[in-house]
């Protein structure tokens, strides 16, 4: 149990850290950087809409090598590592497709766009959402841990194919839209800066977190098999 | 290699046929797709070739997780996997046998899906037939390499193998949006090299997910 | 302006939500984890 034990104070650090840079990144996106010429204010959802997405494409390559470590180590906790960043990754992407949803609809008046990497996100979305389903399913049993994995493995030798196609389906299409977040000043960029690792350090303590919690849970069920062991006795 | 999975694949293709029912259940399910949907046209309504191939390749889609359902049943009764598993056949011929199957029983679906499209939903196939072949090859593969890898983790899972579907379906979008895109340029007439990168596409996600396939089978299909 | 407003919205309480539910399943963890070596140390 000992790879479980996640030090208290290494949390609370991280959790301290995170709120500061948080505070520090809003004070960026608020004050700091301009407001956009073209799209005004609401262009401002670029800050939390790119550190968003950037992580959860962070979690999902997590998942992936965590796959990787569970078929080559055997070892449980890269299970329990992969099964968090996926959780963590599908609820960034989740909020990067709502909030660039909302940029389009305010920014040019429609609530989808053919963006390829807004797509990317939207498939990659559906594929690890599924992955959870099935790992809450249990589908597998004994053999689960590994075929957990090689979905992990499988679901992000996906996404580069994925991109692939939506940038070459949206090519034929006539460009209707300007691709977001080109010609940014200097000071939007300290910004988008601040915000990602703000995000990232947020990202962390959510991992740690979430991991920790995912540790309880196995030392529940291992003292529940502990007793039920004896009662058989 | 080559010898075993050819192997395997007749021994399936066998068993397939044998009870009488084959693919009948994915051909049923294709071709009653492409008559609900073609339901959502009004009378006079034509569908676009995007349209009429989008549907296709979706019935393709559900072909694909019935024929590997069908594929990997075979080995559930008598503990016949551990003795596949246990024979000096490589695991891998395993795979590469029953995508060969699958690739054979999903051609053989299509010969009944095509038709379906072109009298429901108009679909006009213009005059680059062998181009149109050669799509529905190149997606097929893929679309069987990876049926082929999730059709095994559903081994012996009982009614949870009908939630592999919810990770196979958004897996597969590159191929049929590589289906879709080729089928539509062949259509309009466009020669094979005016789509050249999407063949490009569908032929790396046939590469990269047979690659994958051959290192991660072994890792899940195993006797239980 | 309400759009801003409304991104915003969704973004903290996704997130907020995200560490609420963290923080409930800690709590009724910690809680059985306590129960249970209790239970543990009984027989």
């Amino acid at each position: 149990m000992g790879m479980f034990r996640i030090y208290p104070k290494t949390l609370m650090i991280l959790a301290a850290a995170s709120m500061a840079l948080m505070m520090v990144g809003q004070y960026a996106i608020w004050y700091h950087a301009p407001e956009e010429l073209t799209m005004g204010l609401v262009q401002k959802v670029f800050y939390f809409h790119l550190p968003l997405a950037w992580w959860s494409f962070v979690a999902f390559f997590g998942v992936c090598i965590a796959s990787v470590m569970v078929l080559w180590t055997g070892r449980e906790h890269w299970d329990v590592l992969a099964g968090v960043m996926a959780e963590i990754g599908v609820l960034f992407s989740g909020l990067a497709l709502v909030t660039g949803s909302i940029w389009g609809r305010a920014a040019w008046n429609t609530w989808w766009t053919w963006d390829p990497r807004l797509s990317t996100t939207l498939v990659m979305w559906f594929v690890y959402a599924g992955y959870l389903v099935l790992r809450s399913a249990d589908v597998g049993g004994t053999k689960g841990a590994k075929m957990r994995a090689v979905l992990g493995i499988v679901a992000f030798l996906d996404v580069p194919l994925v991109f692939l196609s939506a940038r070459l389906w949206r090519s034929i299409h006539p460009a209707v839209l300007a691709s977001k977040g080109g010609g940014l000043e200097p000071e939007m960029w300290t910004a988008v800066w601040i915000n990602v690792l703000a995000w990232g350090t947020l990202f962390a303590t959510l991992v740690l977190a979430r991991y920790h919690a995912a540790g309880l849970k196995r030392r529940v069920e291992a003292a529940l098999i502990r007793i039920q062991e004896k009662t058989l006795q | 290699m080559i010898s075993s999975s050819l192997a395997i694949a007749r021994k399936d293709l066998r068993l397939a046929f044998a009870g009488g029912q084959g693919p009948v259940q994915a051909v049923l399910l294709g071709l009653l797709l492409v008559f609900i949907f073609s339901l959502s046209a009004a009378p006079g309504e034509r569908f676009s070739a995007q349209q009429a191939l989008a549907i296709f390749w979706l019935c393709s889609s559900f072909g694909v997780v019935l024929i590997f359902s069908l594929l990997f049943r075979f080995e559930e009764e008598n503990d016949t996997a551990t003795a596949l598993l246990l024979s000096p056949l490589p695991v891998q011929s395993l795979w590469l046998g029953k995508t060969l199957a699958g690739l054979m029983l999903l051609l053989l679906c299509q010969v009944f899906f095509f038709p379906a499209a072109l009298v429901f939903l108009g679909l006009d196939p213009g005059g680059n037939l062998s181009g149109l072949a050669l799509m529905v090859l190149a997606v097929d593969v893929g679309l069987c390499v990876l049926g082929g890898l999730i059709g095994a983790m559903g081994h012996g899972q009982g009614a949870k193998d009908a939630l592999l579907t919810i990770i196979v379906f958004p897996l597969q979008i590159p191929l049929l949006l590589g289906g879709i895109r080729i089928g539509v340029g062949l259509v309009q007439g466009a020669s094979l090299n005016g789509v050249a990168d999407w063949f490009g596409l569908v032929m790396a996600f046939d590469a990269v997910f047979a690659g994958a396939a051959l290192f991660l089978f072994p890792h899940v299909f195993k006797g239980e | 302006m309400n759009y801003l407003f409304i991104a915003n919205a969704c973004v903290w309480l996704g997130v907020g939500g995200y560490v609420l539910f963290l923080a409930r399943q800690h709590s009724v963890l910690e809680r059985r984890v306590r129960q249970l070596e209790i239970l543990d140390g009984d027989e």
